[in-house]
């Protein structure tokens, strides 16, 4: 007899029927999808101490104002994050230093240099600084995801850590997000990426071709085979000149998703 | 048998509607809620469904997220909204923007208020959301009612209302040797949106929790100027300054207020509305030596 599962729509994984969040990603199974008539799908709104499996670890999500990410890394399982999302640690859980390419570039844009890791056995939790949605990105093997800077929270051992530097002087310069983007990539293991979205979170898969004009500050991640270029338009004003807005046009085809509460970036 | 009347009225926007759906259909608000009503008066918004929506004419609004919520528009053909700079979420490339010009520029130069407007027109979709976490409040605009917000609060408005400012007329001046400083606590101007024929709708943003509360004729309130999100044209409002003994501190000719209260008196007949996450008063302490018309108290 076939076993019945029931497949999660926020990142596709299978689960159990009796399930109320996906094992994957800690999305509620129980409730409905929220998508909005112009297509925005809300990231799930993840209940509080829902437990998030991967590899022989796994993840409690606590809190739903300033949501907390608590890990418990089995042996040999590790994860890595920034600086200053460090919430508290068990003593025995080693810490170690993941050391990149491109230090100096990454000092000068404001980046951190260094990215910590830490390894199983032992408890680590994490959180950031302001009100916002936990977003679980479970990423299978082959896929490349963009993430503003500042935005990830923690990644498991499995996703590869690079960053790409935003190509053409208007995009670094009005596009609210520095020189570089963090990109995570897949090989051969599925992995586990947790972002902090401040505010609340939406999702939207543009088909091939199709653009949409985003706040730049309010980018929080994307597919890599989105294309991001910005665009100023000049709002006129009379005698005083008037002001401008610097808008992001993102091309599809893959996925965008934004958060509310944008980094305010200065236009004029 | 005659069929029961099962019509509803918002506490929150006064919006008669037939009571069959979960939502005001002026703003959105939950009607099948109970209302929480403090013990003092004071009616906290209540909460909103997820994607609840609201039709405004031919155009919709649909209200998205719940820690910092998007108003995410709809804009039918000729239909339009306006929304001052920095609030702009996201918008489909077809929306026509275009800028709004103000009267009194150089005032509103001088007072740090924004000097344009940005306009845009429809077919298609545009969303708005502010920077803090709060609430998203609608407020439905009967034609020939028009409601004061204070600066900054405005998220957008439809295009069939008017916008205006005028002097808040609350303003104090302190004194430190010959130096003089003039305070607004409430800001130099406060903004009007009057809607004229048709219906409107004005999108404001609230840091925190939102309250409101219709004061009767001559009713008075003191709240903190900076709480104020908006009020009735009808309300009236002064200054009203508040001395506690030993709040001064002074050492031969020198002397600073570091504990005293600057309110902002409100009189009805009207509605009021307070939001609770308000940002606190800068207060040199010095001496106020001129102020706009005020009460006083000493206790």
């Amino acid at each position: 007899m076939p076993i019945e599962r029931v497949v999660c729509q926020w990142c596709q994984a299978m689960n159990e029927k009796s399930a109320v969040s996906c094992r994957a990603c800690g999305a509620p199974l129980d409730i409905k999808n929220l998508v909005s008539e112009s297509g925005w799908r809300e990231a799930p709104r993840i209940k509080d101490m829902t437990e998030i499996h991967f590899g022989q670890s796994t993840c409690q999500v606590e809190g739903e104002i300033v949501p907390v990410a608590e890990i418990n890394l089995g042996p040999g399982d590790s994860i890595f994050f920034e600086h200053h999302v460090l919430l508290w640690k068990d003593d025995a859980t080693q810490m170690s230093v993941m050391t990149l390419q491109g230090g100096v570039s990454r000092v000068l844009a404001g980046m951190p240099f260094v990215i910590s890791v830490a390894t199983g056995p032992g408890r680590v939790a994490f959180s950031r600084d302001a009100t916002g949605e936990l977003v679980v990105l479970p990423l299978h093997p082959g896929m490349e995801l963009d993430v503003r800077e500042h935005a990830f929270l923690l990644s498991s051992h499995h996703i590869s850590y690079s960053f790409v530097r935003i190509k053409g002087l208007r995009n670094i310069l009005f596009g609210g997000q520095g020189m570089f983007m963090d990109r995570f990539v897949t090989s051969n293991e599925p992995g586990l990426l947790i972002l902090h979205g401040y505010g609340n979170v939406f999702e939207r898969v543009l088909k091939p071709g199709e653009s949409i004009l985003v706040e730049p500050g309010a980018f929080l991640y994307k597919d890599a085979t989105v294309t991001m270029n910005v665009e100023f338009q000049q709002l006129k004003s009379g005698f005083f000149g008037g002001s401008g807005m610097s808008l992001a046009r993102m091309t599809g085809p893959g996925r965008i998703g934004i958060q509310s509460m944008y980094i305010h970036h200065n236009t004029e | 048998m005659t069929e029961i009347e099962r019509t509803y009225t918002c506490a929150w926007c006064n919006t008669v509607s037939d009571g069959t759906a979960l939502s005001c259909a002026g703003c959105g608000v939950s009607i099948d809620v109970r209302q929480t009503v403090t013990k003092s008066g004071w009616i906290e918004m209540p909460g909103r469904h997820d994607m609840a929506k609201i039709q405004i004419g031919n155009s919709h609004l649909q209200i998205e997220g719940e820690y910092v919520p998007v108003a995410d528009f709809s804009l039918a053909e000729g239909d339009g909204v306006y929304f001052t700079h920095h609030v702009l979420l996201w918008m489909e490339p077809q929306i026509k923007v275009t800028s709004m010009g103000l009267k009194g520029a150089w005032k509103r130069l001088f007072a740090g208020m924004p000097l344009i407007m940005t306009q845009a027109a429809g077919p298609g979709h545009i969303a708005f959301s502010q920077d803090h976490s709060g609430e998203l409040i609608a407020l439905p605009i009967q034609p020939g009612a028009a409601i004061d917000v204070r600066e900054h609060i405005f998220l957008a408005a439809t295009s069939n209302t008017t916008y205006d400012w005028f002097s808040t007329n609350v303003w104090y001046t302190t004194r430190n040797g010959n130096e003089r400083e003039t305070h607004y606590p409430l800001g130099m101007f406060m903004d009007r949106f009057f809607a004229p024929t048709t219906p409107g709708l004005l999108l404001i943003h609230a840091a925190g929790n939102a309250f409101i509360r219709h004061l009767a004729p001559n009713e008075t309130i003191l709240v903190k100027p900076t709480a104020l999100l908006f009020k009735d044209p009808s309300v009236q409002m002064h200054l009203h300054l508040e001395y506690p003994r030993g709040g001064r501190f002074s050492w031969g000719l020198f002397s600073t207020w570091y504990y005293r209260h600057i309110w902002l008196r409100l009189h009805g007949p009207g509605r009021v509305a307070i939001q609770s996450a308000y940002k606190h008063m800068e207060e040199n302490g010095r001496n106020i030596v001129s102020y706009s018309p005020a009460t006083q108290a000493q206790w």
